[in-house]
């Protein structure tokens, strides 16, 4: 009974803090929600005349190769970048209230991932369209997918939002560290563009293989069993040390707030 | 009876130099720092006392005695330097009324997201939604966002969510005067139906005679450390004996 009563009560502080999140994102605004579907087809298009129309890159179906692992990055990417302030900016929350606050970033990924969740929608009409799926495999591959990335995630963003706890300059680093990332990640390009004596650095990028996955999932219909292995493992060493460093950090935190 | 909370010589010190945390400095700072340990300020100084289960203890001193570090540890927003503090059942702050409100949602929904941060499940608030709305007063603006309410409508919510969700420890600062005349001597009320009920309390206050209205043992603090610990009629007169030739000195 109190056991249950317990879990029940941290599910329940799960959702309505993602409930905030997502609710606060929005308030004030005309269109509301939709800028969740209108936000991704926005950032395609952007990515289609920079690419396609400016750059003429010569690949094949250049919009849908782009947003399959450009949606799966910008819930990767708005993550992290919204967690680096989410102790910060709930100070009130943390210093009178006690509750985990691991919370706090569980819930911005959460209200991240239903970003990802309406852009996939758009990414089925493109793989209707190109004949190739979906298929059931869709139904294993994606929540596994969503899983590992999480996981992965949610290791970073301790570590970045208990870091910028102490250490403000944090956040501003964060965000340059994103654009190298981003484009340091075969996400506009193809991984067979890149010479052969720069392959180790998409090695070390446990992000190649994720997105690799993703990409190969919507566009073959094929999931990347050993790539997303990978990725899985090197996921559970980044949260294990998130955990570590923000366990270590949290006790503290009430002197640098 | 069994003790609700303990606190075994627990010393809590703060880093002097609080904010000026850049990388930058931090590197710059990093060779001295290795040679010589980081100023500190020591909030409390091995403080040793328990309460037992249904007391209510009433904490005094001057500002700055330690009294809100106290709190702050006994809730466990903030961790002992040294020292151990074991606490049994639910805490419930009536620290600053509101803190956890988001100025830009809803009453209702901060009632939500308050209630179940105190310890409720979302069934069970909204099996009480009614008392709650109905305690603080505020039923026609409940769906509007709380920054357009005033003071006391924030304040008055706040206490409500408090109340209504079966506190079994309750950590109290300095929070008597809640709201206008008629709400203060309700507020009141329930707080000492609360406190008689049973529920556990530790009571900061100033207010010397609510402390000996309503406590079974005060402890006084001063400069980080128990000055005085016994029946609130003998400490609260104390502390007054021992501050009134200052304060004429200092007139």
């Amino acid at each position: 009974m109190a056991f249950s009563h317990n879990f029940q009560r941290r599910l329940d502080l799960i959702i309505l803090l993602t409930q905030k999140e997502f609710a606060l994102k929005y308030k004030r605004t005309f269109l509301g929600i939709f800028w969740s579907i209108l936000n991704p087809i926005l950032l395609a298009v952007v990515f289609f005349a920079a690419f396609k129309v400016f750059m003429r890159f010569q690949i094949n179906n250049y919009t849908f190769f782009l947003l399959s692992a450009l949606f799966p990055w910008s819930w990767f990417s708005s993550s992290i970048l919204i967690s680096a302030r989410s102790m910060v900016d709930n100070i009130s929350l943390i210093k009178k209230v006690i509750f985990p606050r691991h919370y706090l970033v569980v819930s911005v990924i959460i209200a991240q991932l239903v970003h990802l969740v309406f852009a996939i929608p758009i990414l089925l009409f493109f793989s209707y369209k190109d004949g190739t799926g979906p298929s059931m495999l869709w139904f294993v591959a994606i929540p596994i997918l969503i899983g590992v990335q999480f996981i992965f995630t949610l290791g970073l963003c301790l570590m970045v939002s208990i870091l910028n706890t102490y250490f403000r300059d944090i956040e501003y680093l964060v965000s340059v560290v994103m654009n190298l990332l981003f484009w340091m990640t075969p996400i506009t390009y193809p991984i067979s563009s890149i010479p052969p004596q720069f392959h180790f650095l998409l090695v070390i990028n446990p992000l190649t293989g994720l997105m690799s996955a993703w990409r190969d999932l919507f566009q073959n219909n094929h999931f990347l069993w050993k790539e997303t292995s990978i990725s899985a493992v090197m996921a559970f060493l980044f949260l294990g040390a998130g955990i570590v460093v923000f366990k270590k950090m949290e006790r503290r935190m009430d002197e640098v707030l | 009876m069994a003790a609700a909370i303990e606190v075994l010589n627990v010393t809590k010190k703060f880093p002097s130099q609080k904010g000026a945390s850049g990388f930058k400095e931090w590197l710059v700072r990093l060779p001295k720092n290795a040679l010589k340990p980081n100023p500190y300020f020591t909030a409390l100084d091995s403080v040793s006392y328990s309460v037992q289960k249904g007391e209510c203890v009433g904490i005094i001193g001057k500002n700055g005695a330690g009294k809100s570090t106290m709190l702050s540890l006994l809730l466990g927003t903030s961790h002992p330097t040294q020292g151990e503090i074991k606490v049994e059942g639910k805490r419930t702050p009536l620290l600053e009324l509101g803190a956890g409100f988001h100025p830009d949602l809803t009453g209702l929904e901060n009632i939500y997201l308050n209630a179940v941060l105190l310890g409720l499940t979302r069934k069970q608030v909204t099996a009480r939604l009614d008392q709650m709305i109905a305690f603080s007063e505020i039923e026609e603006f409940i769906n509007q966002p709380v920054r357009t309410y005033s003071s006391g409508m924030y304040i008055r919510l706040a206490f409500s969510i408090a109340i209504h969700t079966d506190p079994e420890i309750l950590l109290i600062d300095e929070i008597m005067a809640v709201g206008d005349e008629s709400f203060q001597k309700k507020s009141g009320k329930a707080l000492t139906d609360l406190i008689q009920s049973g529920v556990t309390t530790v009571f900061v206050s100033h207010n010397l005679s609510a402390v000996r209205q309503i406590c079974n043992r005060s402890i006084w603090l001063d400069h980080g450390k128990i000055r005085m610990e016994g029946s609130p009629e003998t400490v609260t007169q104390a502390y007054l004996d021992d501050s009134k030739p200052k304060a004429s000195q200092e007139a």
